[in-house]
């Protein structure tokens, strides 16, 4: 197993991560195969739900 | 990444399979029924946390379904106090007869709408009551996109806004909530009251719904915390009851002389008179 540092953007990206996790509950993403850090949770814009809410066509 | 699979919690497909079944039951059971289905997108993969309900007040027939809009865009409010991370995946919705696909009518509908989604694709469950694997008690997989449970079957699709018809979606399982369930104790308050909620819900941002004990039945909770941050406005909605109690920090819960059952307006009434004192 080989080991490396983080880069200054993988650094404050993982920094951020956390400190999202710890303050707010998002989510920590974790690759599913490498189990590497992919990211946080992103926050949906409330107009993307509720517009697709409003127009679900009728269905037949 | 275009969707390969939807993945459904355990909670999500018992209340599908579980609604599904009350409703054939109901006095309503002729007609179409369907349900929201919200969650989150990752990769390739779908999955769905919550769903909401057509609702008593949808505009339903043995040949379509319309739901009722306010009711789910309230109960999303609701559930966005808990995470924000959910958004509009896609759409169940029954066929009383054997069509296990959804119809042309469906498709002009649903080409239109998924071009607004992420990804710009949808899922899609068709429920049939036609299974003939029998088992009620254990669901089978019959085929990657079907799931059946006793003579009910729900098939899955994908339809992206470029696609000439629905393609099949392989469907999995994992245990998980489905985050609308609370909400059901209380859907009828809910639907009676979605369009003056979703008003408050917009206007002000520090009101926190909740589902709590009533007097008879679960009851829908509104709080308002007021600017000193003591105390509150609580509106509880039971029933055809409508509540209002001012919580302070030294008297405990107090009851508003206040009949109004628009919820809106007595809200607003509560907080202007607090405001003149």
């Amino acid at each position: 197993m080989d080991f490396r540092p983080l880069t200054e953007t993988e650094r404050k990206t993982l920094t951020t991560a956390l400190r999202g996790n710890a303050q707010d509950g998002l989510a920590v993403l974790m690759d599913r195969q490498t189990t590497s850090f992919l990211g946080t949770a992103e926050e949906v814009p409330d107009e993307e739900v509720i517009n697709a809410i409003r127009s679900v066509p009728c269905h037949y | 990444m275009p969707l390969k699979r939807v993945q459904l919690t355990d909670e999500v497909s018992r209340t599908l399979f579980g609604e599904y079944a009350a409703h054939r039951a109901s006095e309503r059971g002729h007609e179409e029924i369907g349900w929201d289905l919200l969650g989150t997108r990752q990769d390739d993969t779908a999955t769905v946390l919550a769903t909401l309900p057509a609702g008593e007040a949808r505009d339903a027939g043995t040949e379509h379904v319309q739901f009722n809009r306010a009711a789910q865009e309230f109960a999303w409010w609701i559930l966005r106090q808990q995470t924000r991370r959910l958004r509009m995946l896609g759409v169940v919705h029954t066929h009383p007869g054997t069509l296990r696909h959804p119809s042309s009518a469906d498709y002009r509908g649903d080409i239109q709408w998924v071009a607004n989604l992420k990804g710009q694709e949808g899922v899609f469950g068709i429920g049939t009551a036609d299974a003939d694997t029998g088992d009620a008690e254990v669901s089978s997989q019959p085929a990657p996109n079907v799931q059946c449970l006793g003579n009910l079957r729900l098939t899955w699709y994908l339809l992206g806004k470029d696609d000439q018809n629905y393609r099949g979606l392989p469907v999995e399982l994992s245990i998980g909530p489905d985050l609308a369930a609370p909400l059901r104790p209380v859907w009828d308050e809910l639907e009676v009251h979605a369009d003056r909620l979703n008003r408050l819900a917009q206007q002000l941002s520090r009101v926190k719904f909740e589902v709590t004990a009533g007097h008879r039945k679960p009851a829908l909770t509104l709080t308002i915390p007021l600017p000193d941050n003591q105390r509150a406005v609580r509106v509880e909605l039971e029933g055809k009851d409508v509540r209002y109690r001012l919580l302070t920090p030294d008297r405990g819960a107090l009851a508003a002389d206040l009949r109004e059952d628009r919820v809106d307006v007595g809200v607003f009434l509560m907080l202007s008179e607090l405001a003149a004192r």
